[in-house]
């Protein structure tokens, strides 16, 4: 099977056509939001990493805006900075380069002021949309393809019906050559050993459990064992028995193929098949580590109840600008018709409802990702207004 | 009738679609299809699990076709199935747990 997409330098393809404006730190959010705004098809890109962070979470605020910049989504970028953040504006800028793709970097210091670098930035981004406009799409299998996921606002049926729908398209996409990504090292504990039987290889297995006994031991430095509190009440309440059985609906979201590998956050799988990467469950920490490794396309797989009649996509979505999301929702909501029909792609609650089969939902669902591979907005995309800026996975102490 | 969905076709469990009353009739679901029909013998609510067959003392629970716990008393086909007789493997729940009443 094919979609429509275009074709990178470096031999990716992209599902969306995106001229970034990339912030380097939270001080340069004003400037990047402006110059974006000013221009139709430029998307910016905003975060809130501040530089008072330590070297781990600083080279891993690199990788991740690096990755968002070469995204295959991405035709060209601008990195916008003051010139003294960290990382720097110019190490983000030369990273993207690497994918051989048109980028810039802008300093206020290099700039000599605000205005030269708002002019300089306006001039660039009208050259660069001129050029990316008139790129046409053309076919690619669907081994080009990656998928990235996120469970969000679980519910008692999301693991048998929006999270199994997923995971049968993952399954699908892998089986077809594509690359599909997940993560919430947290969600894994307690469950490592069902994960582990599924990786290709004993050393992707032993980097699993390390992942997970890593996160494990950041929780009880904290003075809090996890383990005593799972699965939660409220879990219970809602008809889970034991933790193996609240890991494996949030793993029916992964399928059933071998895991090929363990990734550290942000960082890009380098062969094909299925990949999970140690991060957190934080949803707009999650999706930007996934979209920083090159996922084209992000299934939100969500349970129901107050997700579904929450109207402020923005904040618990995790917005990632540059990469179509499509929400898929399983618990049925009882004023339906007064619900947020705009804003999910795929309803999934006719599997609770006895209307369709878990097979029929994920056909739907596979067809939906080679739609919005082929250039179909997602109810997201055609939002406008308030951007909620990214937030990037940290491990260490804010100086 | 009722409705309750069987996951994996291993499975000795399945999930109630609605909340489920002491001897209603109720059609069994899968993924591919309906597979079935069985009475329950107890309350189950929305989204608790319903036996699909007599698990014995100590014998496995199977969801998505994996061991999710172990029963700890005879479980009949129909019963409910949730924390008062079932157990994890990996990590057995604080004993208030089985107190709770849902």
């Amino acid at each position: 099977m094919e979609f429509l997409g275009y074709e990178r330098p470096d031999g990716s393809v992209g599902v969306r056509n995106h001229v970034a404006v990339i912030s380097s730190g939270r001080c340069a959010n004003e400037m990047a939001a402006t110059i974006a705004d000013s221009v139709n098809g430029a998307m910016p890109v905003l975060h809130t990493h501040p530089c008072v962070h330590l070297k781990e979470d600083n080279e891993r605020a690199l990788r991740t805006l690096a990755g968002l910049g070469s995204n295959p989504n991405v035709a060209a970028a601008i990195v916008v900075g003051v010139g003294c953040e960290n990382p720097t504006p110019y190490q983000i800028g030369e990273e993207i380069a690497k994918s051989k793709k048109p980028v810039e970097v802008l300093t206020i210091m290099e700039s000599k002021g605000f205005q030269n670098l708002m002019d300089r930035g306006l001039e660039l981004v009208h050259e660069m949309i001129s050029q990316a406009c008139q790129m046409q799409r053309k076919p690619f299998p669907l081994s080009y393809l990656t998928l990235g996921v996120k469970c969000g606002g679980s519910s008692a049926v999301s693991g048998v019906a929006s999270n199994s729908a997923g995971g049968q398209v993952f399954d699908r996409l892998i089986a077809e050559g594509g690359t599909a990504i997940f993560s919430e090292t947290a969600e894994v504990i307690g469950a490592t050993h069902l994960l582990a039987k599924r990786a290709v290889s004993k050393e992707v297995a032993m980097r699993l459990e390390e992942a997970v006994e890593r996160m494990e031991a950041r929780i009880k430095a904290t003075g809090v064992d996890i383990r005593g509190s799972q699965p939660t009440r409220g879990n219970i309440e809602g008809g889970l028995t034991t933790i193996e059985e609240k890991s494996l609906g949030a793993l029916a979201k992964t399928g059933t193929a071998p895991l090929q590998g363990v990734l550290e956050y942000a960082e890009k799988p380098q062969s094909k098949g299925l990949f999970f990467m140690d991060g957190s469950a934080m949803t707009s920490e999650l999706i930007a580590g996934e979209a920083a490794a090159g996922i084209q396309i992000h299934i939100y797989s969500t349970g129901g109840g107050l997700t579904s009649s929450f109207r402020c996509p923005a904040g618990w979505g995790g917005e990632i600008p540059i990469l179509p999301q499509i929400a898929v929702v399983s618990s049925p909501s009882k004023p339906r018709d007064s619900q947020e029909k705009e804003f999910f792609d795929i309803y999934a609650d006719t599997i609770v409802e006895g209307k369709e089969t878990v097979d029929q939902v994920a056909e739907r669902l596979f067809e939906e990702v080679i739609a919005v591979a082929c250039g179909k907005l997602t109810k997201r995309e055609m939002r406008s207004g308030y951007r909620e800026p990214i937030v990037m996975y940290s491990t260490g102490p804010i100086l | 009738m009722k409705k309750a969905l069987k996951i994996n076709p291993k499975d000795n469990t399945a999930i109630a679609l609605e909340d489920i009353e002491a001897g209603d009739s109720v059609k069994l679901a899968s993924k591919s299809g309906p597979v079935g029909e069985i009475k329950a013998q107890q309350a189950i609510p929305f989204g608790h699990k319903l036996a699909l067959a007599n698990i014995g003392q100590g014998e496995k629970v199977l969801k998505y076709g994996e061991v999710i716990g172990l029963a700890t008393q005879p479980i009949n086909k129909g019963d409910y199935v949730h924390v008062h007789n079932v157990e994890s493997v990996l990590l057995p729940p604080p004993k208030e747990v089985k107190q709770w009443n849902f």
